[in-house]
């Protein structure tokens, strides 16, 4: 399968990086948790999802789990992902520099707001 | 269904990615389904999978792979070839094209060499130093043709020799099997004083045929004659009549004139004939391979072959087991004639009798008897059950014998493996326990072929094939002919066994 690259981090890997930092997920559940922390913005495809799944793979940023079953979406065996230590370190990096771009868009009064 | 359009859009995407992530794919969409139900979650379902296709599905293609320069750093300097499998390299549409256009050039060149280039000797000729030596090897090599109208391993349809009806059905040569596969051979013997005389003629005019154009005179010929045939032999009467008119009038209002080519007038004809009675059944065809004169009887010794080739090869039954779970498994490789191999099917069928389950491996099986099919079918039933057959008219013969007494296998599950190269009367076993609810076919569709005609030879090159029976078909208007039986759990033909056993697995009580 051909590499994506993944320098700059494309929104979709870094979402998908952000969704497994609060637990594993299998393909589905990472969508949903995609789907939900961006309010709807991003809805990834299964052919976009999962050629991040890969790119973050080779990467190791992720890493593939034991296939195991979801309870509450019936029997069927899924693979189940986690973030490596160095994802959660580039996804760290990351957030930090898009804070860094945050605090200059505000100083630059481009954007206004409370939080973050 | 939607499901079914998933997959398909799937199978667009590189070979690497389906196998990686095909099936989790797959799932995806089967959870969204699930979950997102009613019109507008649907609708913005669809959007983001045509969207998510249309994004990444060129991605995937057009990446250049980096691991090529790696490959060819490989590459021995001292002139010894080394391989590696670059089966990530994305191949290019100009690749494709040249493919393409070299496999066609290919093909082109290949059939014409066969057809008219080279004289070739046959092989035959060149091994023949005694009488003796050489009927030993034509049975080997070449079966004389009463052993190919009975037994035809090529075709792999079986039938048989003993049939009841005076036409037998026989694939009259390699060239034209292909043609007349799909029929019974009726052409009624010529005068034996008249038969040199017009042989001879005949192959002249074979000769001019292949490189002559077909002009009026030979058009007209053949108009008449497919519209004599059917009127005397078509099953509906009716439209017979109308065809053979339709027929006529095409040719006289001049629709014919541009058809000058063989192949391109019978399809035309064909056409002609199916816009007044849309039967698929009904063909014209035309061979620029000579047809065979008349159709070949098998005499007692070509019987005698036959009925022991199947012997040698258990009435090819290939395989009768019982698998793990107590599955019983038999794998037929065709639908012998019954007086022959009725033993062996008995026998077969007392071995698996205890299964808790069946599965009938009929992939590589290509047809043969109708009988043959009643009798293995008649294990799946404690009742007569009525058996479609596009081939027979409807007879007392078109029930299953059941109850087959001491047979315990009437009310278990069965699976039916199929393939492309499924034919005929494999077909009909296919459809007819298919339609009767009976068994779950697994594999893939067959191959559609109904042989539910009969062939008429018109001339040298032109021979139609046309219904002569009415079978009363109470499952569907149309049956398998040209679109093959369908199975209800598509899998790789390969793959067909392994998913069957699962699916039987969990069918069985767990202990």
């Amino acid at each position: 399968m051909p590499k994506q690259k993944l320098n700059p981090l494309p929104s979709a890997a870094f979402q998908i990086m952000l969704a497994l930092a609060g637990r594993d997920l299998h393909g589905y559940g990472m969508m949903r948790q995609v789907v939900k922390q961006t309010d709807g913005r991003i809805r990834p495809g299964p052919g976009t999802l999962y050629r991040s799944i890969q790119a973050l793979l080779d990467a190791k940023l992720i890493e593939e789990m034991e296939p195991r079953e979801d309870a509450s979406l019936g029997n069927e065996r899924r693979r189940y992902y986690r973030l490596t230590s160095a994802g959660r370190k580039l996804a760290r990096s990351e957030a930090e520099r898009l804070a860094d771009l945050l605090r200059v868009a505000r100083s630059r009064k481009i954007l206004r707001g409370e939080y973050v | 269904m939607s499901e079914k359009i998933y997959a398909w859009l799937l199978r667009l995407y590189p070979s690497r990615f389906r196998e990686t992530y095909g099936d989790e794919a797959l799932q995806l969409f089967r959870d969204r389904s699930r979950d997102e139900r009613g019109f507008v979650p649907r609708l913005r379902l669809w959007f983001d999978l045509v969207a998510d296709f249309a994004l990444s599905m060129p991605r995937e293609y057009f990446r250049v792979q980096p691991k090529l320069v790696s490959y060819s750093a490989h590459l021995r300097s001292d002139g010894v070839p080394s391989f590696f499998a670059l089966t990530d390299e994305p191949l290019g549409s100009g690749a494709l094209f040249f493919g393409s256009v070299l496999s066609v050039a290919a093909l082109i060149t290949f059939s014409v060499l066969l057809n008219h280039g080279v004289k070739h000797v046959p092989l035959s000729a060149l091994l023949r130093p005694t009488q003796g030596a050489a009927d030993s090897r034509s049975s080997a090599f070449s079966p004389p043709a009463q052993q190919a109208a009975t037994y035809n391993g090529e075709e792999g349809t079986i039938w048989s020799a003993a049939r009841r009806q005076p036409r037998t059905a026989i694939s009259p040569s390699p060239q034209t099997s292909a043609m007349a596969r799909n029929f019974q051979i009726d052409a009624p013997p010529l005068p034996e004083s008249a038969e040199p005389v017009q042989q001879q003629s005949r192959g002249a005019a074979s000769s001019l045929h292949v490189e002559v154009k077909l002009g009026a005179t030979e058009r007209h010929h053949v108009v008449e004659a497919a519209a004599t045939i059917l009127e005397k032999n078509y099953i509906d009467r009716d439209n017979a009549q109308k065809m053979a008119d339709a027929l006529r009038a095409h040719e006289k209002s001049g629709d014919d004139d541009a058809a000058t080519a063989g192949a391109a007038f019978a399809a035309l004809l064909t056409h002609q004939m199916r816009e007044v009675s849309p039967d698929r059944h009904l063909t014209l065809d035309y061979s620029e391979t000579p047809l065979p004169q008349h159709p070949l009887e098998p005499t007692p010794e070509g019987l005698a072959r036959y009925r022991e080739a199947l012997k040698q090869q258990n009435c090819t039954f290939e395989k009768v087991e019982i698998l793990p779970h107590n599955i019983g498994y038999v794998k037929l490789n065709s639908f012998p004639d019954v007086s022959v191999c009725q033993r062996t099917a008995e026998s077969a069928m007392t071995s698996v009798n205890g299964a808790n389950l069946l599965i009938f491996d009929l992939r590589e099986n290509r047809g043969g008897e109708p009988s043959m099919v009643a009798f293995m079918a008649a294990y799946l039933f404690d009742h007569p059950e009525y058996l479609y057959n596009p081939r027979e008219n409807t007879t007392e013969r078109s029930w299953t014998r059941s109850p087959v007494p001491g047979n315990r296998l009437a009310d278990k599950p069965a699976y039916v493996l199929t393939s492309a190269r499924t034919f005929s009367g494999a077909e009909q076993f296919c459809y007819d326990l298919k339609m009767l609810k009976r068994v779950t076919l697994v594999g893939e569709t067959t191959g559609g072929a109904a042989h539910s005609g009969v062939w008429h030879r018109i001339d040298d090159h032109f021979g139609m094939g046309i219904p002569e029976t009415k079978a009363i078909n109470p499952f569907s208007k149309s049956d398998w002919a040209e679109v093959g039986v369908e199975p209800g759990v598509k899998v790789r033909a390969g793959d067909a066994l392994e998913t069957a056993v699962k699916l039987a697995e969990s069918k069985l009580p767990r202990k």
